[in-house]
């Protein structure tokens, strides 16, 4: 008779793959992994011949069945806000958080361009924002007057100020909008909570109508998960389950986006130090769809070449070849490197992923000098506290040395403006890539899921 | 009624800026406090998202000409045409008449000028 076990499966737009777990007194332990690419024709197919290596044996066939799946390469969301700094950039990081992939930002009023230019991309929903509650209306209002005479089809989340809800509601009558707290119900207020709980749902109305995929939650009994969700649900819950681990964070390196995630406080404050700008959450995560290994491997190239060519100059590599294996593996999304110096090409795209993601994730500090002497003003989230960083996705997970995920730290500072980078964190491989199937079990097990993927990260070495 | 209140540049004193934020709370303004070292841009973007009536612009280091010349012409630009904009502390360096300044003050766009000593009501 064996122990009891769960199943948890991923279903990404690439490749579909999943694992058994036993649970034994409490906690979780892999059995076996497998995985195959994703089947988009009818998911069902792949889900099925993954689960089917993973219940090998007859006996684990009645195991409860986990999955999460990624909506067709993940949720695209415009957001609209009345200001960049404040309620657009507020905007962003409910957007973010909530998993999905910003696809344009847009402030003040909409013009006609712009509502063309939405119309063409689509996008699965529009995080409308602006004014705290009972303040700014008229842009909002004429805002709304726009979206609602456009041909776009997307959902609408009006998610601003409060006071005019239901005048905004009725004036998108004729469109699929819903409503939720006002993401800045005060000047500098972050409040993202609800609009991601939306977000969340919508989420996962689209993902299910994906091909073969209400077969599947017949049959297992469950809804997905959005695959976003998955690894920041488990991010969440770590601090809690694990002692120690309350300042950390994950970089998850893939092919089409780069993900960052810290847990750590945004502000640590002081006699001398201002926060400029909204304060940022305890738990952050920032989606960067132009850094990846293979999808977005040219636009990677496009943000970061200044970074790569030096590095190609300092590390005596061919710089020509290197752009031939980049235009290459652009297409050929599940190819591996073939030979040493293809391993060092991916070498160098994976550094340059971390560097960019975490220097975008992280806020920086100014030194100010006013009459009452020197001050300090931060502006977005300090990092510097960050004690232990994680690297996870298929390449990051196969580290054994911690070169490339020690790009995400802190180098010699300005000493007028520096970058609040991790400084000399503890680095750890998420080794058998289990974040994102162990995420799917964090709600059924909220202790043995984020225990279970603490106990298997591997500690790197850094050599700098 | 929304205002927005700051100190404004360089500039951290803040206790005046503590005793203005009770004082108009306390006569019914509902005041979104910027604080110390703000900047002209935050002052508007606040004053857009709150739709405020007015700023009230504080400076104590008198270096408060500089900081403040051009935010009338901002305002106007980023939308506020006819937002009230007061501006009140030390506002320049050494003695000048409290005459001189509040035309220098006015010249620049504010509706009214505060020196130090004033009554609040």
């Amino acid at each position: 008779m064996p122990e009891p076990a769960v199943v948890s499966i991923d279903i990404g737009s690439t490749y579909t793959k999943g694992g058994l777990f036993s649970v034994e007194r409490g906690g979780l332990r892999l059995l076996r992994q497998a995985g195959m690419p994703t089947t988009p024709d009818d998911l069902s197919r792949g889900f099925d011949a993954v689960r089917g290596v993973l219940a090998a044996e007859a006996d684990y066939a009645c195991a409860r069945v986990y999955f999460s799946s990624s909506a067709r390469g993940g949720l695209k969301i415009a957001a609209l806000g009345l200001t960049p700094d404040l309620t657009l950039s507020i905007a962003r990081m409910a957007a973010c958080s909530a998993g999905g992939k910003i696809v344009k930002a847009y402030s003040y009023g909409l013009t006609e361009e712009e509502i063309a230019e939405l119309e063409a991309l689509a996008p699965d929903i529009i995080l409308f924002t602006g004014g705290t509650d009972g303040g700014s209306e008229k842009t909002n209002l004429r805002n709304a007057r726009l979206l609602a005479s456009s041909g776009l089809a997307s959902v609408i989340l009006y998610a601003g100020n409060r006071k005019i809800q239901s005048d905004i509601l009725a004036l998108l009558a004729n469109k699929e909008a819903v409503a939720a707290d006002n993401i800045m119900p005060d000047v500098g207020v972050v409040n993202i909570e609800q609009a991601r709980d939306v977000i969340r749902r919508i989420f996962l109305d689209k993902i299910v109508d994906g091909k073969g995929l209400s077969r599947i939650v017949r049959e297992a009994g469950t809804a997905p998960k959005p695959t976003p969700l998955a690894v920041y649900d488990l991010v969440q819950a770590i601090p809690a389950a694990c002692p120690g681990w309350d300042d950390f964070a994950v970089i998850d390196v893939g092919g089409a986006t780069t993900d960052f995630y810290s847990h750590t406080e945004s502000f640590h404050g002081g006699d001398a130090v201002l926060l400029k700008g909204v304060r940022e959450p305890i738990l952050k995560r920032t989606v960067e769809g132009d850094l990846g290994l293979r999808v977005s491997v040219e636009a990677l190239w496009a943000s970061e070449r200044a970074f790569l060519g030096e590095r190609l100059r300092a590390d005596g590599l061919d710089a020509g070849a290197f752009a031939a294996y980049v235009r290459s593996v652009a297409s050929r999304t599940e190819s591996m490197p073939a030979t040493p110096q293809e391993e060092a090409f991916d070498c160098l795209l994976a550094g340059a992923c971390v560097r960019a993601a975490a220097r975008r994730h992280a806020g920086t500090m100014a030194r100010v000098f006013s009459p009452q002497g020197a001050f300090y003003v931060q502006k977005g989230k300090d990092l510097t506290r960050v004690g232990r960083l994680i690297g996870s996705g298929g390449y990051l997970s196969r580290q054994v040395d911690g070169r490339v995920l020690a790009q995400a730290c802190a180098g010699p500072a300005d000493a007028d403006e520096r970058l609040l980078l991790p400084e000399n964190p503890l680095l750890y491989a998420d080794a058998d890539h289990l974040f994102p199937l162990l995420g799917n079990l964090v709600t059924a097990f909220p202790e043995a899921a984020p225990r279970a993927a603490i106990a298997q990260l591997l500690r790197l070495d850094s050599t700098r | 009624m929304n205002i927005i209140l700051g100190v404004i540049g360089s500039d951290c004193h803040s206790v005046g800026n503590k005793i203005l934020e009770a004082f108009f709370s306390e006569n019914g303004f509902h005041v979104i406090n910027l604080g110390v070292m703000v900047s002209q841009d935050e002052f508007i973007d606040a004053a857009i998202e709150a739709a405020a009536k007015a700023i009230l612009v504080s400076s104590l280091y008198g270096h408060g000409e500089i900081d403040c010349e051009g935010l009338r012409q901002k305002c106007t630009e980023r939308g506020l045409e006819d937002i009230i904009l007061y501006a009140g502390g030390n506002l320049v360096v050494g003695k000048s008449p409290q005459e001189a300044v509040e035309r220098k003050f006015k010249a620049l766009g504010f509706d009214r000028v505060f020196g130090t000593n004033v009554d609040l009501h």
